[in-house]
């Protein structure tokens, strides 16, 4: 028995873990250490238990529920239209896909035929919302990684996205603009100048944020060859999204289960080879990219035109089941709804990239270092009131 | 080590520039919401009747998702005397702004075009259940609003103005 | 004016002088910290209280020293108590010997660099007890961290100031000074600079080495537990310590207070030095706070081999390289030339090292042609090759 000053060391709550008495008796020696739910950089409430060996991590163990909020529950007791708002609130950084993802599967249940110019509108938002969600990504990542300026980088620019977001929805985050067969309203005479000014400030940012972080030695020594899933168990693990693209599978969404208008538009996937958290972070990078390509195009091709189908105030979709599959800045965000024709979803089961993603993480942290969790953690892109929902 | 030197080059150019921030608390000085903002919901007041646009049709209480509203309705006083058109008039409305989540699904229901999301959004309060707000709160904020964007009702049909006694039936008739 | 006050004052009350000294200069550095990394972010930094926050420091002392001072249940009470004691001490006491001017110091060591060297070493006892003490994994295994990581970069410390010691035949902070009023060390220790600048960060815990107080994975290491008056301590020992080094950089290698010309004689010669001096102090600490702003952080093994593969035994080689140079009594241009040598073969590893084109991995597919692809085969698994 250790002992300083004749009483048993009292040495923090470690010695609760390792019974000092019979150090030989021990299975391991590995201190136990909480990451989260209070953590900086755990993203949200998420605890992750890491059994670590020096500043090995030995084994790791990912404890979710700490958001949980019913969400699924609860839009079995609300009216189709409000369950939108509740949609706003399970990835609250891409809150526009979320709506797009649930409204998506109530017209394909009802067969509405949506405008074009809902269509586009819709498209050019969501996109804007996916720029909006990388760069908060990169500005975490660069936080995660240590660097302080690269946050502040993102949000200056998303802040300028939310702007429009204002001017067009009314919100900055919780907007309940997409609805059931369109838009809520029509976007203002100056949507097209706003955007345009937008996008050719958001391009030289977005290289100048590239420029700051992604060629830094620094970074790229704390991100190259981190946190490698192999493509195939990638694929075993239902990875989807920039994940999944980090892995380097071309897989995505809008083009291999093509919604909405996305067919017309002609981009580039960036895709990965090694499946490193660079990887995963510069193909969100590219993406942003991308995204405002596919914006340039919509903006191009929007005509006017009605922003409604035809739909009744009060929606009841006729019986039956549907499920749609959207792809959201966090990968492959699927709606799976059953409807027993009254006005209120029978069930409403959500399909969340986060917690398949996150899925992956105790065997991404198998004998890597302390620092280096919380980089892969950064580098899936994890959103907690997704996961937990 | 060549790229870090880019990176301190750029963080010395955007040290360069002028800040993009606010500072919050004055007036002056802080970012001002767009003119489509949606704050804290509050009723319109029709200042040609001088009374509110509600006439507590409870439509948006029904449609609320959180629940967060209670209204009652009287007899409108001002309908007999042939001042207005409005048959009902809210009489109590009370909105518990702690529970309020902003959807604005309450402005897209309502019929009369009562109740907009107004610009108040800094009501913070201590205790959970303090930020209620009754009818001539409610009206305060609307009116607030009213003047700030200019507002007029979008709906002709839903100014006030009494119709000319003789003609009434006839307008009805073809405004519906 | 001041000279001849400060001449006059009575030795044993000059640390109360040199207090007073490091408390405004621990003030202004925090003010002028929040400033460059809100001017580098595009934000505007404390505004509100005095002019543009520069009062902002003093409200946040009385908030500090209002403060409760909590104590965790499990924490060795003792130890939890001295631990801000131990870093604070060393950091003053280096400042006993160094000299702002050829007038304005404590006392004038002849073994001043002997005597930093070994005061410096001590900071990192406070950090391991409070680390210990906290009764935190964090807080123990940031403390662990600073151990490993302040006692490894003594070495290239130490050694790149062994090398000004063999330059200037002396170890006396004034001499040092005053040998360099030709030309400063810079020039003939280009490599001695870098190496005494890169170990200084490191020492003082700062970016891109702060891995001991790193937030997002440590969530602030040894302080973690502390709050209010301890905790500001920490921070007052942290912000002397970056004077500290940043001060000890412009003597030993950018010519302390020489002026390039002598306009003045005198005691308004040596208060201009000390201004001067100062100013030269601040744009060294201005650089640092410039690299938090940019830089992410190492890992702890990064960390490690940067400092045991690279720094060490290149502080080592211009040990060697500089001894035989002077023992030899070649020509300063010599050595110049040769550190510069060294320092190209520095730059050159750690290009190596480093040397990953960020773009090379990534692919872009087209969707056009993966939409073609994908009418073809109509499945995932047979055409992502």
């Amino acid at each position: 028995m250790i002992t300083m000053n004749g009483k048993k060391m009292q040495f923090s709550n470690i010695s609760t873990d390792i019974n000092l008495d019979n150090l030989e008796n021990q299975d391991s020696l590995d201190v136990i250490v909480n990451m989260g739910p209070q953590h900086p950089s755990t993203h949200g409430v998420f605890r992750l238990v890491l059994w670590i060996d020096g500043e090995i991590i030995t084994k790791a163990e990912p404890h979710i529920g700490y958001l949980h909020r019913g969400s699924e529950k609860l839009c079995e007791s609300e009216l189709y239209s409000q369950v939108i708002s509740l949609f706003d609130r399970i990835d609250y950084l891409a809150n526009l896909n979320m709506e797009l993802g649930f409204c998506a599967a109530v017209e394909k249940l009802m067969e509405i035929d949506i405008p074009d110019r809902a269509w586009y509108i819709r498209t050019i938002l969501c996109e804007l919302n996916r720029i909006a969600s990388h760069l908060l990504f990169y500005g975490v990542f660069g936080l995660d990684a240590g660097a302080m300026t690269p946050v502040l980088y993102g949000f200056r620019d998303r802040e300028k996205i939310q702007s429009v977001f204002e001017s067009v929805t009314g919100a900055r985050m919780m907007h309940n603009f997409i609805r059931i067969g369109g838009l809520k309203e029509d976007v203002g005479n100056d949507f097209k100048k706003d955007v345009t000014k937008l996008l050719s400030t958001l391009k030289t940012s977005i290289d100048e944020c590239d420029e700051l972080l992604s060629g830094n030695e620094v970074f790229l020594a704390r991100t190259k060859g981190i946190g490698t899933i192999e493509r195939q168990t990638a694929l075993d693990y239902g990875l989807s999204g920039p994940t999944l693209r980090g892995s380097g599978i071309p897989e995505d969404i809008r083009i291999s289960d093509p919604y909405g208008i996305y067919d017309r538009f002609d981009f580039k996937i960036p895709v990965g080879t090694v499946g490193d958290s660079w990887d995963r972070y510069y193909v969100r990078v590219e993406e942003m990219r991308q995204s405002i390509s596919i914006i340039e195009q919509a903006l191009a091709q929007m005509d006017e035109g009605p922003i409604l189908g035809n739909v009744r105030r009060l929606i009841k979709p006729p019986k039956g089941e549907v499920y749609t599959r959207t792809e959201t800045p966090r990968g492959d965000f699927g709606v799976f709804l059953v409807s027993d024709g009254s006005d209120k979803p029978y069930r409403v089961k959500v399909r969340a990239p986060s917690f398949s993603n996150l899925l992956a993480l105790t065997k991404m942290l198998e004998n890597s270092y302390v620092a280096d969790s919380v980089v892969i953690l950064g580098s899936l892109d994890i959103v907690m009131g997704e996961v937990d929902r | 080590m060549i790229k870090l030197i880019k990176g301190l080059i750029i963080t010395l150019s955007t040290a360069l520039r002028s800040p993009v921030t606010g500072e919050y608390p004055m007036p002056e000085k802080r970012i001002p919401v767009k003119n489509k903002f949606m704050g804290f919901p509050a009723l319109t007041y029709d200042f040609e009747i001088d009374e509110p646009f509600c006439t507590g049709c409870m439509v948006c209480i029904r449609n609320c998702p959180t629940s967060c509203m209670s209204a009652n309705m009287k007899d409108n006083e001002k309908f007999t005397e042939n001042k207005s058109s409005r048959k009902k008039i809210i009489d109590t409305f009370e909105i518990n702004l702690g529970r309020c989540i902003l959807c604005g699904i309450c402005v897209d229901v309502c019929n009369f075009d009562a109740i907009e999301m107004s610009h108040e959004h800094e009501r913070s309060k201590f205790e959970r259940n303090a930020n209620r707000v009754n009818l001539p709160e409610l009206i305060k904020m609307g009116v607030k609003y009213q003047q700030k964007i200019n507002w007029s009702p979008k709906q002709e049909k839903n100014r006030g103005t009494p119709k000319k006694p003789k003609t009434s039936n006839e307008n009805n008739g073809n405004l519906t | 004016m001041i000279v001849e006050i400060f001449n006059n004052f009575p030795y044993i009350f000059r640390p109360s002088l040199l207090l007073l000294f490091l408390t405004i200069t621990v003030l202004f550095l925090t003010w002028l910290e929040r400033k460059t990394l809100a001017k580098i972010q595009m934000r505007m930094g404390p505004m509100f209280v005095g002019f543009h926050g520069t009062l902002q420091p003093i409200a946040d002392a009385i908030k500090l020293a209002l403060k409760e001072d909590i104590l965790p249940l499990w924490s060795n009470k003792q130890i939890y108590w001295f631990a801000p004691i131990a870093v604070f001490v060393p950091a003053f006491l280096i400042w006993v010997t160094l000299p702002i001017s050829n007038v304005f110091v404590v006392r004038n060591l002849e073994l001043g660099l002997f005597y930093i060297v070994s005061i410096s070493v001590l900071s990192v006892l406070g950090m391991v007890l409070a680390g210990w003490s906290s009764a935190n994994k964090y807080a123990f295994l940031g403390g662990v961290r600073a151990a490993g990581q302040l006692i490894s970069y003594e070495i290239p410390f130490i050694m790149a100031i062994l090398s000004i010691a063999m330059i200037s035949k002396s170890l006396n902070l004034i001499t040092i000074v005053e040998n360099q009023s030709s030309f400063p060390n810079i020039l003939v220790q280009p490599i001695g600079a870098l190496i005494f600048f890169l170990s200084g960060l490191a020492e003082i815990g700062r970016t891109p080495f702060d891995i001991h107080h790193a937030e997002s994975e440590v969530a602030g290491g040894p302080f973690i537990e502390y709050s209010g008056a301890h905790w500001s301590v920490f921070f007052l020992a942290e912000y002397i310590n970056t004077f500290t080094v940043a001060a000890l950089v412009v003597l030993l290698y950018f010519g302390g207070w020489n002026w390039p010309t002598m306009p003045f004689e005198g005691n308004t010669h040596s208060f201009l030095s000390a201004l001067w001096f100062l100013f030269k102090c601040y744009l060294v600490v201005l650089l640092i706070f410039w690299i938090r702003g940019t830089s992410p952080r190492l890992r702890i093994d990064q960390l490690m081999s940067f400092c045991w593969k690279l720094l060490a035994p290149l502080s080592f080689a211009n040990i060697i390289v500089t001894g035989f140079i002077l023992y030899y009594k070649l020509p300063w241009v010599i050595l110049s030339v040769s550190s510069i040598l060294l320092l190209i073969v520095a730059l050159y590893f750690i290009r190596k090292k480093t040397n990953t084109s960020p773009q090379k991995t990534i692919k872009l597919y087209s969707a056009n042609e993966l939409r073609a692809a994908g009418k073809n085969n109509s499945g995932l698994e047979t055409n992502n090759d």
